[in-house]
């Protein structure tokens, strides 16, 4: 299912944001509130907060909306498991004309450069719905510092080794 | 006696550098732990304390698992071997025998203790839990293979033979640790709530948990975790007891 959602949502967003001409008559509109403060540093909690909006004189009924993310410099899609526990939202109808807040509680987990999108998949409808891409980027960030474990980490076995070498060599002036 | 018996057992299992090899292995694990989670890009965002926590129970699965393996031999080897019946010509009581037992395999849990020990202070620095990590690894660390190594001894006693002991002793080491790979929802179950307070390694986890990611670090707020595993190791004696009033019984050639 993951999966699926993945592939959609890249072929949504190479798909259709070069046909948003086309879109442009579709009854729902997703709109990204959030894209000024979304950068960050690695480990920050983020909100990624957007909207749907329901341009049309009816209403519409079951509409499932997620995030798609890409990272841009490696050109992959990224799955949001590690990055949110919340997937999708599910909407079960919006009125003519209204309006509902969509909101997300997002970890930066890898720095880099990445693209967002929010995606609706309306029941009945073939195409999906797409905002517009918001880029961001996620800065790096160590808790620790791995230059204090590499002398240990290196140290250690090395000194283990030489004990046993010297242990060795006592051993064979003892015992020739 | 028993400290003769202490070095024999030391020379004989640590004389050259290929019976320390396993020391070295130990070492080993910790350096590629300890780096992977300081150098691993998603590791190294997780809070210094979760990491100390993780740290903590390698360096204990690891200590209990050399332990097991290597006590399961200290007894069973005097029987296979046939210098049981040696070792008791000599004037020496079954106390002293299993004392020097217990000091050996406590010498090498101190081992590798001493190796852990500048992982821990690296990994540690700047969050001021050295100290508390450093004392409660120690504490549980020798209650853990307290009270693991007297189950081994009882087995040892009972089975006589290397073989069935270890496989035993290693299937209760795994079957305590077992719950570590149960996720949240499943130990939130009664049940498993109940197997996990009595279960020694869980409370031995829970305690470290409950001390280096919540900073609960005095005795005081560890006892309901410290009390299980004193009642275990008591068990575990009353268990050696028996085992041993068993061996008084039938005496050293079982038929």
């Amino acid at each position: 299912m993951r999966t699926l959602l993945l592939t959609v949502s890249v072929l949504a967003l190479l798909v259709f944001a070069q046909r948003v001409p086309a879109e442009s008559a579709s009854p729902l509109e997703l709109r990204v509130l959030s894209s000024r403060t979304l950068s960050g540093t690695a480990g920050d909690f983020v909100e990624v907060v957007g909207e749907i909006a329901n341009s049309s004189a009816q209403a519409t009924d079951s509409i499932t909306t997620y995030l798609s993310l890409v990272d841009t410099g490696t050109k992959m899609p990224v799955d949001l498991e590690d990055w949110s526990a919340e997937r999708g939202l599910f909407i079960g109808s919006i009125d003519a004309g209204q309006t509902l807040p969509l909101t997300w509680k997002i970890h930066f987990v890898q720095p880099g450069a990445y693209a967002l999108a929010i995606v609706a998949a309306v029941e009945g409808r073939d195409q999906p719905i797409i905002s517009a891409l918001t880029f961001f980027k996620v800065a790096a960030k160590r808790n620790l510092n791995p230059g204090h474990v590499l002398p240990v980490a290196l140290g250690e076995p090395l000194l283990l080794v030489f004990a046993f070498l010297l242990l060795k060599y006592r051993r064979d002036r003892k015992h020739p | 006696m028993l400290r003769l018996l202490w070095s024999k057992e030391l020379k004989a299992g640590l004389y050259t550098w290929k019976s320390l090899a396993w020391l070295l292995v130990t070492s080993l694990i910790f350096s590629v732990t300890s780096y992977l989670m300081l150098t691993n890009r998603e590791l190294s965002l997780l809070d210094q304390t979760e990491m100390l926590w993780l740290l903590s129970k390698v360096i204990l699965s690891a200590a209990l698992l050399v332990v097991v393996i290597d006590s399961s031999s200290l007894i069973t080897s005097e029987f296979e071997q046939e210098t049981i019946e040696c070792l008791f010509l000599a004037p020496l009581t079954l106390k002293d025998f299993v004392l020097g037992k217990l000091a050996v395999s406590f010498t090498l849990w101190a081992l590798v203790y001493l190796v852990a020990a500048p992982y821990v202070i690296v990994t540690s620095a700047g969050s001021q839990l050295t100290c508390a990590m450093l004392g409660y690894t120690a504490l549980y660390g020798s209650l853990t293979v307290l009270g693991f190594t007297l189950l081994v001894f009882a087995v040892s006693f009972f089975y006589r033979s290397l073989r069935n002991t270890l496989t035993t002793s290693l299937t209760v080491l795994l079957a305590s640790s077992i719950s570590a790979l149960f996720s949240s929802g499943l130990k939130r179950s009664a049940f498993a709530r109940a197997l996990g307070s009595i279960n020694p390694l869980d409370n031995v986890f829970a305690s470290l948990d409950n001390v280096l990611v919540d900073y609960q670090v005095s005795l005081g707020r560890n006892l309901s975790f410290l009390l299980p595993l004193v009642g275990f190791c008591a068990v575990m004696f009353g268990f050696l007891l028996l085992a041993l009033r068993a061996f008084s019984r039938k005496g050293i050639t079982k038929d």
